[in-house]
């Protein structure tokens, strides 16, 4: 390698350095931002949480939602939502349970003034301690696998890079919560699953960057930590784009053919790819170097030639 | 860690896999692949005609009754007390169960069933396909509350109407007691006499009971461990009954599941009016002691009892099961099963008057269960479950002897907690899928699987072109093994999330052989031979593709046994999917390159 070549790659982890600060900036002030929009905003709780009634039906085509939901109103005396569903004709219909079997109106009965043909496509009744549950259990759900993580990752790092992971992994979880906060989409039990998904995929990304954080460290002592993440961010590039890649492109897959009900999943996953692969990079990488990391955290005490 | 160890013999050739590794990879393959086909073939709607006695009905007589009424069947099997019918068309499977049920009703009951398509030898061979879950097969679901306040209340109510009898008996005064939630009793004096005596009482009467004081009250409860028992005993006599109950649904692949501490899933595929099921789930159930009167008497009622024979009662039941507050399977004297009955106070009056002047007489126990039939009207069933000889007087306390072995005692103690109705269910849950949303489910998931399948295979292929088919083959054959292991593993079900986990892994498979191959890349880069890259690279990325699937496999882990079914469709799927794809990914790439590239020696190859 000649003298001019090695300063152009100086000079590019030298910019290397730069962006990931920069980036890792960016990406704090947006997780401040997401925390304040999930504060104020608030997710739009699916049935599975809340309880109520949700039940999707095909009518004729021509029937507009204006249509329906005066009858709606009428019959259950409450505001009815009438969402539209992928398909023209179909209905999806969400309201509070009546609890008395007997005063429950019958869907057939109700919109019949519209139309006489109503298929009944599906429809879910979850009773409201049902829902309670189910946010507990959820949030249960979370912290038991945070602390599994967490537990794992101190046993295989050294705390400071463990770190690094954990916040990546805070951050990306924070990003799709604040996503949905925002766009007012149904946070239901897929969406939750998607989350634990991302967790395992976001740290998935860091980890392979912390081994190769790692591995330089050991094998090369007298570098410094920044040289050294530059380093192994540039030497695992290619892997992170190719993975993350396909795996967008199959959640992309399911977003467009895997219809309405995996929608909310989707998007989830798609977000949480998308945050995981750019926190792993950014500050996951940079976090323990801001921690003082150092090569001497992983020397190796050698061992003695003679027992 | 790059390095060959050093203590391997010299003359090991590197990428050499041992022959047996091969076997096993081809095996392991063959088995997953023969386990998937089914799965590939699907499921026929079936109506199934079980009867009593062998070939009731013929195979002809069925079809003659089928063909009349236009339903077409793919094929009838006859095999001993079964016929099976397997239909042409799906949505004609309630149809044609109505107009069997017309022809066969009495001699056979008739239900839903669904037969495998596959060919006969891969059945025989005992491969199944793999079993769908409701949002794919459509069907309803309810979600049961077993509310066991109630019986712990009615247990605590007997402990407090006895202790206020008690008090009455010994003339103690200035007792206050009272009932508290749950199985809990208080009982206020500032006598230290009466305590005592009192205490002495729930020692004696009620040992299951445990009594604290503190100052002027005592605190009687029902010691944990009961609790934990009463619960779960309550639970399974639910169960049992709701098994029972769905079985004359005629639904063969019902799932009764308990849920939880207290609740009930009931899944009931392939039905799709919820108000017939509701209606059979909610029955209620009652329980009636009676004297057995004269054979032939005029002034009677005529019961059946189990084997049909008939039993004549008296008009009036001593008393009613509502009264009941406990029953209990035992070993008595001489290893005698026998049944612990508890009443309640007024129950136990009823009782002791009655046996006092029936001593030697028998008594008749009569189970009655209201449901609604088909057009909503209620309907009762009567049956006498037992017959039993009154030996003494009797308090609110007793036992049956004579029911017969343990566990028919065990039964009718069920059937007496059934009848007494400590425990009323209500429906929390209730979803229903419609039959033709299940398949548009399936056909969405299956072609974002296809699509996601198909542009990872081009990416692989284009990015990695040398490697990349080795990558793509072994995708595939991941794809295989998980849907394989999918229809081998007992209880796995796939859902319309586990279609998503199964996309999602199709994406995050690949990441183990592209971390391979970029220390392969790396290797090269180095200046190493084609041959001694491989080997490095293999070596040196197994570390981190373990710590990066063993993560992921830590959530899939929490989200299975934290979640409800469809959530753990999901995590089977991902946790599955991890561990198939580190084998192919690791495995069966390796056995391919060390057979194609382990030889090659050349430098500075481009892959």
């Amino acid at each position: 390698m000649n003298n001019n070549q090695q300063k152009q790659s100086a000079n590019k982890l030298q910019r290397l350095t730069q962006w990931r600060y920069a980036s890792s900036i960016i990406s704090i002030v947006l997780m401040l931002l997401s925390l304040t929009v999930i504060g104020v905003k608030g997710f739009n709780w699916g049935l599975d949480f809340t309880g109520g009634v949700v039940t999707e039906i095909q009518i004729n085509k021509r029937i507009t939602a204006s249509e329906i939901q005066p009858l709606m109103t009428a019959a259950y005396h409450q505001e009815v939502s009438v969402i539209s569903a992928s398909e023209p004709g179909r209905w999806v219909l969400r309201y509070a349970d009546i609890p008395d079997e007997n005063k429950r109106p019958e869907l057939q009965q109700v919109l019949a003034p519209l139309a006489s043909e109503l298929t009944v496509l599906n429809s879910s009744i979850v009773g409201p301690q049902v829902g309670q549950e189910l946010i507990e259990q959820g949030s249960l759900a979370l912290l038991v696998a945070m602390l599994c993580i967490m537990g794992y990752l101190s046993y295989r790092f050294e705390w400071r890079l463990a770190s690094g992971a954990l916040f990546a992994l805070v951050h990306d979880v924070v990003f799709v919560l604040a996503f949905f906060a925002l766009s007012q989409m149904e946070f239901n039990l897929t969406v939750l699953a998607a989350i634990l998904a991302i967790l395992g995929y976001s740290l998935n990304d860091s980890i392979i960057i912390a081994d190769r954080i790692r591995e330089q460290l050991i094998a090369k002592p007298q570098w410094s930590a920044s040289d050294i993440n530059n380093l192994a961010v540039q030497s695992t590039f290619s892997r992170t784009m190719v993975t993350s890649g396909t795996t967008l492109l199959t959640v992309v897959a399911l977003w467009m053919m895997g219809g309405s009900p995996l929608e909310g999943f989707s998007i989830a996953m798609f977000i949480g790819i998308l945050t995981g692969t750019w926190s792993s990079i950014s500050v996951g990488a940079t976090l323990p170097e801001f921690l003082g990391l150092k090569a001497e955290h992983y020397i190796v005490e050698p061992l003695p030639d003679t027992p | 860690m790059t390095s060959i160890s050093k203590n391997k013999p010299l003359n090991k050739q590197l990428n050499k896999y041992a022959q047996w590794k091969y076997w096993v990879l081809i095996v392991t393959l063959i088995i997953l692949f023969l386990s998937a086909l089914p799965s590939w073939y699907g499921e026929d709607a079936a109506v199934q005609l079980s009867t009593k006695s062998p070939n009731t009905i013929s195979s002809e007589q069925v079809y003659q009754v089928l063909s009349h009424a236009g339903i077409s069947s793919k094929r009838i099997d006859q095999q001993q007390q079964n016929v099976l019918v397997v239909l042409q068309q799906a949505d004609q499977q309630t149809q044609a169960k109505n107009i069997l049920s017309e022809s066969f009703a009495d001699r056979a009951q008739i239900t839903l069933a669904l037969a495998p398509a596959a060919p006969n030898w891969l059945l025989k061979m005992g491969f199944e396909p793999i079993k769908l879950g409701l949002d794919l097969r459509g069907g309803v679901q309810f979600l049961l509350d077993v509310d066991l306040d109630l019986v712990f209340k009615n247990h605590a109510t007997m402990v407090s109407d006895s202790v206020k009898q008690f008090v009455r008996k010994e003339h103690i005064s200035t007792v206050l007691v009272r009932q508290g939630d749950g199985a809990e009793v208080t009982i206020e004096t500032t006598q230290t006499d009466a305590k005592r005596l009192i205490r002495q009482f729930i020692a004696e009467q009620y040992p299951l009971w445990q009594v604290s004081g503190h100052q002027d009250m005592l605190v009687v409860t029902l010691n944990e461990s009961e609790q934990v028992k009463l619960t779960n005993l309550t639970v399974q006599q639910n169960l049992q009954i709701m098994r029972s109950r769905i079985e004359e649904l005629g639904i063969t692949e019902a799932l009764v599941q308990r849920q939880g501490e207290n609740r009930i899933r009931i899944e009931l595929p392939g039905v799709q009016d919820p108000a017939t099921a509701k209606n059979v789930i909610g029955a209620t159930a009652s329980l009636a002691f009676y004297p057995v009167a004269e054979t032939g008497s005029v002034n009677a009622i005529v019961l059946k009892d189990e084997s049909g024979q008939p039993v004549y009662v008296a008009r009036k039941p001593v008393l009613g099961g509502d009264h009941i507050v406990d029953a209990r399977a035992a070993v008595g004297d001489f290893g005698m099963s026998k049944v612990n009955i508890s009443l309640d106070s007024a129950g136990g009056k009823l009782m002791s008057d009655f046996s006092r002047d029936n001593i030697g007489k028998p008594m008749a126990t009569a189970y009655s269960e209201y449901s609604r039939n088909e057009k909503g009207q209620a309907q009762q069933t009567t049956k006498i479950i037992s017959v039993a000889t009154i030996q003494s007087q009797l308090g609110n306390q007793f036992e049956i002897t004579g029911a017969g072995s343990h566990q028919e005692a065990q039964q009718l103690a069920l059937l007496l907690r059934a009848g007494s109705m400590t425990a009323p269910v209500t429906i929390v849950e209730e979803r229903t899928i419609g039959p033709s949303l299940g398949a548009e489910n399936i056909a969405n998931g299956f072609a974002a699987l296809a699509l996601g399948m198909a542009i990872t295979l081009l990416f692989m292929a284009c990015w990695y072109r040398r490697l990349g088919w080795v990558a793509n083959v072994a995708l595939m054959a991941n794809m295989v093994m998980l849907f394989g292991l999918l229809g081998l593993i007992p209880g796995a079900v796939l859902t319309l999330p586990g279609i998503a986990g199964l996309v999602l892994t199709v994406g995050m498979a690949v990441d183990t052989n592209v971390l391979i191959f970029e220390r392969i890349k790396d290797k090269l880069a180095e200046g190493r031979s084609f041959a001694n890259a491989i080997d490095n690279g293999f070596n040196s990325a197994f570390s981190t593709i373990f710590d990066a699937n063993f993560t992921t496999m830590i959530t899939a882990v929490v989200l299975f046994s934290i979640g409800n079914g469809p959530i753990q469709g999901f995590a089977l799927t991902l946790g599955l999917g991890l561990l198939t794809s580190m084998f192919t990914g690791i495995f069966a790439s390796r056995a391919i390159i060390n057979l194609v590239y382990g030889r090659d020696t050349r430098r500075a190859i481009k892959v």
